[in-house]
Parts: C-alpha cells; structure tokens; sequence
C-alpha cells in the first residue's frame, strides 16, 4: 500500500517534472517571440509614424474631416492611431504565434481561428471608421444646406443622414465579420425599410403642407430670399 | 511655356495670324448673344477713339454656349459710330475667338486670356463683361491706359454705386482685404478689370487653385501686390445689377473663398506688413448715391438666429471661445435691440480665415458656415444705415476698415496658433 503510494507519487513527480522540462523551454521561446515582437512593433510604429508625417496624412485627416470624429471620440490624430494601431496589430500577431509555440492542446485550434480572422477583423474596423467619417461629413453637408436654406428641421435631417450612415457601416462590418449574417442582413432591412416608411409616412400625412411647399419651393423658379435681393458685389 | 498646353491649336492659329499685339480686349462669354454685339461695338470704339495707331485685338473665349455668341463676334460688321467723329483705325482690329469647355468658368476663361497675352507680348489687356449692359468706350480706354502708358501692373475698376449696393464688398471684402494685404482696392471682386502684359506673364506661369477659379480677378489683384508690382484704380461709372446672379452662399463660397485661400496662399507676404497704403485713382472716386432703405429684412435675423443655434457644434471647431460665447449672446437678443458690433465682425471673420488655414473642417463647409453670420451682420449693418447719408455710410465703412487693421494682430495670433 505504502509502496503503491509512493511509487504513484514518484509518478506524478516525474510527470510533472517531465512537463516542466517540456514546457519551461516553450515558454521561454514564447517570451523570447513576445519580447522580440515588442521591439519589432515598436520599430514599426516609428517607421508607420515617419512615412505618415512624410504624407501629410493629418492634412487630408482634417479636410476630410475625419480628424474631428477622432477628436469627438477623444482620439489623437489619424498619424498617431495608424501608428499605434501597427504597433498593437504587430504585437498581436507575435503574441498569438507565442502562445501557438506552448503547444496546448485546444488553445492552438483557438489562436490559428483568431490568425484567421485578423484581416477580417481589421477590414472591420476600417469599414467603422469610413462609415463614421462619411456620416459626419455628409451630415454637416445637409445641416449646412438646410440652414442656409431656412428649414426648419435642418438637425433631423443631418441626424438621418448620420443614422442611415451608421446603420449600413454597421451591417456592413458584421457582414465583413461573418457574424448572424442571415440575422444582421434581415435586421437591417427591417430598420432601414422601417426607417424610410415612417419617413414617407412622416412626410406624406404629417408635412403635406411642407412637402407642396418643397416642391414648389423645388420645382419652381429660383426667386432669392430677401437678403440675396440686395446685391452683395 | 503656358500656351503649349492651354491654347488649342485652333486659338494658336488665330494669335499666330495677329502676330504680336500692343492690346488686347477679352470677353468671357456664355450664351450672351443678345449682349455681346454690344460689347464688341464698345471695343472698337474704344480702339477706334484712343488705340488709332496701336495693334489691338479682341479675344472671345466661350464657355460652350449653345446660342451664336461666338458668330456673332467673328461676324459683326462695325457700324459708323457717332463718336468717331471722323477717325479710323490705322490699324486692323483682330477678333479672335476660343472654346474653352462645355460651361462658363472665369478660371478657365482667364487662363486662355493668359496665356494670349503673354503669346501675343501684349504691353496691356483688359477683361469685360458681356453682362455689362452700359459697357462704355471710355471704360475699356480707362482700364487699359494706365496698364498701357503708366507701368501699372493692375487695374481696378471704381464704380458709382447706390447706397444698399454691393454690401458684401462693403463690409467684408474690401475692409478685410485691405487690411490683410495692405493695399486700399476698393473694388478686388469685379466683372472688369485691366493688368499689364508682365502680370499677364506672372500669372500665366502660375497654377491656379481650384478655390479662384470663379474669381479670378482677386487672384490676380493679390499676386500683382505680393509681387511688388503697382496698382492702380479707374473710375468707370455706374454699376449695374447682374440678373440671375448666385445667392449669397455662393457668393461668399466663390469671393470668400477665394479671399481665404489668398490670404493662406500669400501668407508670407502679409504676416509681417503692418499698415495700408493707398493707390492711384484715376478719375473720381468711389461714388455713392443715395437710394431709399429696403423694407426690413427680419428674414436675415431669423436665419441669423437659427444658424447659430443649429450650427453650434460646427461654430465651435471654427471660433475662438470668447467669440463663440459673444455671438451666441448676441443671438438671444430680441430683433430690436439686435446689434452686430463691428469688432465682434472683425473677430468672426478672422477666427474663419484662420479656421480655413488650419482646415479644422472642410473648408468649404467653414464657407457655408458663415453665411447666416453675415445675414446677422447685414440686419444689423441695414438697421443702423436705413437713414443715414452717402457721407455717413463711407465714414462708418472707413471705421470698419481701421477696426480690420486695428486688430490685424488677433489674426496673426489666431493664425499661428497651434489649434
């Protein structure tokens, strides 16, 4: 009995100590490929720093307008979240063929699923990013236009633009991402078909007054506004 | 070589067959067939009276027009004029004409003059408006002459005008840009304007940014300036309304914008000038007749009012704080007691032009931004001069342009700063 208890626990030692010595030198390659990954995401950042400066990428950030969406969302510039992002990105995929050097069973399927997905994951984020940008450009766009113009609801009609805009980005970047996509595809529809008919609803029962005076507005000889009369050169 | 790539070789033809010119008189055009006969009557004229022995020339250049402008220039036979008295050209008047595109655009138009000038070695030129329905022979000599005999690289027009006319030029163009390049232009943004075969060349040579096609006249105006070269002003005489023109957001993207991006484009000649100097006028100066005041615009107010209240997040990338603050103040204030202070204008304006050099939004939304501010301004500016005298509304604008200069250092200040 003793001996069996013994013998068992010489078992599990050896074990153990078999697996240490297995493991240990895994996890040193894996801190050896993390560290070697910090230096080269650093590397990296710098060098996607430099080439951006170079580019004047801010620049055309600012007159895009995407730079105020940065600002908004309490973001540096577009030269610092590209950078930092290569630096993230980079350290990522370093730490995932770090952990896929460990040999652990089950995790290696995981990590190589996540490899996968990367680039989707990343053309996300990029269609996000898009979609916020064009939705704030376009939707200053409309509230400029319609406050020139004098109507009334020039901050319903910008948010609607932002909205429709956001919606698509949104549905678009589930798609990219393969996630429900049958349920995302049947969710946006339903929104947006529900969002264009209380729109026309809207607009045919509750503003038929203002809808005849859009279309006569419209479709009528431009006259000038009181203002515009006297003439400004 | 400019003309190599603007010039068709229709058009090179044509300037090859003239040779070289003394004058040249240009007319952009786009469907003007019930004007242009009188246009062109008005250059020879002017040629026929003042040029007898120079080599002149007349350049059409037509934006695509589908009705006959351009035969009409190339067919119109000169009738006896009354104000001849007798004399004829020594020389053949040359009507040339060119096709620049499927649209009007000044931008493009003035290119091909350009380059016309400087292939013909022109000594002046002119540009008129076929819209200019009491277009004068005198007015063309007046826009040539001292470009021709007295070394003036520009020349502005001066018109007389009515009192509520052109208040736009009134209270932000001239004053503003007066004090930014410092140089007292009455009249920058005009249909008719003269310059001298070198500006010609200057200008020829130089890319022209999208922001002044559509005014291309100030352009020039600032380039012969940070160029060191003269300028001068004409009197001409009456302005006219131009019908069907563009509304007032237009207006401000088109002479604004190009004002802004002048000063930007430019902004190593002015950081450092401080001061204006005024510039030779030949005939009288600018004339102002009295006009009854229009019926009270509480459009505008309303616009005003709106504006600042929608707009509030767009305001607040483009302003100073204070500013921001002060206009918002403003704008709760009921219609009568409603006052746009002029150095509150100053600050707006200038707090634009820097937003536009720092682009801290699209620029073209920073230009749309403005219009409901300067329908506040012009509420306040018709309230305050309804009944005023020509003499009184020439002193307040001359109040307005030291205001301008007085706080040129906050421009500079907002210019440079960081964000």
């Amino acid at each position: 009995m003793k001996d069996t208890i013994v013998q068992g626990l010489q078992q599990a030692y050896q074990n153990m100590a078999h697996m240490i010595a297995e493991f240990l030198p895994r996890l040193v390659v894996m801190l050896v490929i993390v560290l070697t990954g910090v230096l080269v995401a650093y590397a990296f950042k710098y060098a996607a720093r430099m080439i951006l400066r170079l580019t004047k990428l801010d620049r055309l950030s600012e007159e895009a307008g995407a730079s105020k969406v940065l600002r908004m969302a309490a973001l540096p510039s577009m030269t610092e979240v590209l950078s930092r992002s290569v630096f993230w990105i980079t350290l990522l995929g370093f730490i995932l063929i770090g952990i896929s050097v460990l040999n652990i069973a089950g995790l290696q399927e995981q990590v190589s699923r996540l490899l996968r997905l990367l680039p989707e994951i990343v053309v996300a984020m990029l269609i996000l990013f898009l979609g916020l940008v064009i939705a704030n450009f376009l939707s200053r766009a409309v509230l400029l236009g319609s406050v020139n113009r004098g109507y009334g609801s020039a901050l319903l009609f910008s948010w609607s633009v932002r909205f429709i805009i956001w919606i698509l980005a949104i549905t678009m970047a589930l798609d990219e991402l393969s996630v429900a996509r049958q349920t995302v595809l049947a969710a946006f529809s339903i929104v947006f078909g529900a969002f264009m008919l209380g729109l026309a609803i809207a607009f045919g029962y509750g503003g038929q007054d203002l809808a005849r005076k859009f279309l006569e507005r419209s479709l009528a000889e431009k006259k000038p506004d009181d203002s515009d009369e006297l003439q400004p050169l | 070589m400019a003309e190599d790539t603007t010039l068709s070789d229709d058009l090179l033809r044509q300037l090859m067959s003239v040779g070289e010119a003394d004058l040249l008189v240009a007319i952009p055009t786009y469907n003007n067939e019930g004007t242009i006969g009188q246009t062109i009557q008005a250059i020879e004229d002017s040629y026929q009276q003042n040029f007898v022995r120079d080599r002149v020339a007349i350049l059409n250049v037509d934006g695509g027009s589908a009705d006959q402008t351009q035969e009409i220039v190339l067919n119109l036979n000169g009738k006896k004029s009354s104000l001849r008295r007798g004399i004829t050209s020594l020389r053949t008047v040359h009507r040339v004409t060119a096709q620049y595109g499927r649209g009007p655009s000044q931008g493009s138009a003035l290119k091909i003059v350009l380059a016309a000038a400087d292939l013909l070695r022109v000594k002046a030129c002119a540009v008129v408006s076929p819209a200019t329905t009491v277009l004068d022979p005198a007015w063309v000599a007046n826009l040539l002459r001292p470009a021709y005999k007295q070394d003036f690289a520009f020349v502005a027009p001066l018109y007389s005008r009515t009192k509520f006319q052109g208040l736009l030029a009134r209270n932000l163009l001239y004053p503003m840009s007066r004090a930014v390049f410092g140089v007292r232009i009455r009249e920058m943004y005009a249909d008719e304007w003269g310059f001298s075969g070198r500006l010609a060349s200057e200008c020829a040579s130089e890319q022209m940014d999208e922001a002044v096609r559509a005014r291309p006249e100030a352009w020039m105006a600032v380039n012969a300036i940070c160029n060191g070269m003269k300028c001068s002003q004409s009197y001409l005489g009456p302005r006219t309304a131009t019908p069907g023109g563009p509304d007032i957001v237009e207006t401000i993207r088109q002479t604004v914008g190009n004002l802004f991006y002048c000063c930007d484009a430019f902004q190593d000649h002015w950081l450092d000038r401080t001061g204006t100097e005024s510039v030779q006028t030949f005939g009288s100066d600018h004339e102002l007749t009295a006009e009854d005041a229009p019926s009270r615009q509480d459009k505008s107010f309303e616009l005003f009012r709106n504006g600042v209240q929608t707009l509030d997040s767009v305001l607040k990338s483009i302003l100073a704080k204070e500013t921001h603050a002060k206009l918002k103040e403003i704008a709760t204030k009921d219609i009568d007691q409603f006052d746009f202070p002029s150095e509150l204008w100053v600050r707006v304006l200038y707090d634009f032009a820097a937003a536009y050099h720092r682009t801290t939004i699209a620029r073209d939304h920073i230009l749309q931004a403005l219009a409901p501010l300067y329908r506040g301004q012009l509420f306040s500016f018709l309230s305050d001069q309804a009944q005023s005298t020509p003499e009184e509304m020439e002193a307040d604008t001359e109040s307005l342009c030291l205001e301008f200069e007085r706080q040129k250092p906050y421009l500079i200040e907002r210019w440079k700063a960081k964000s």
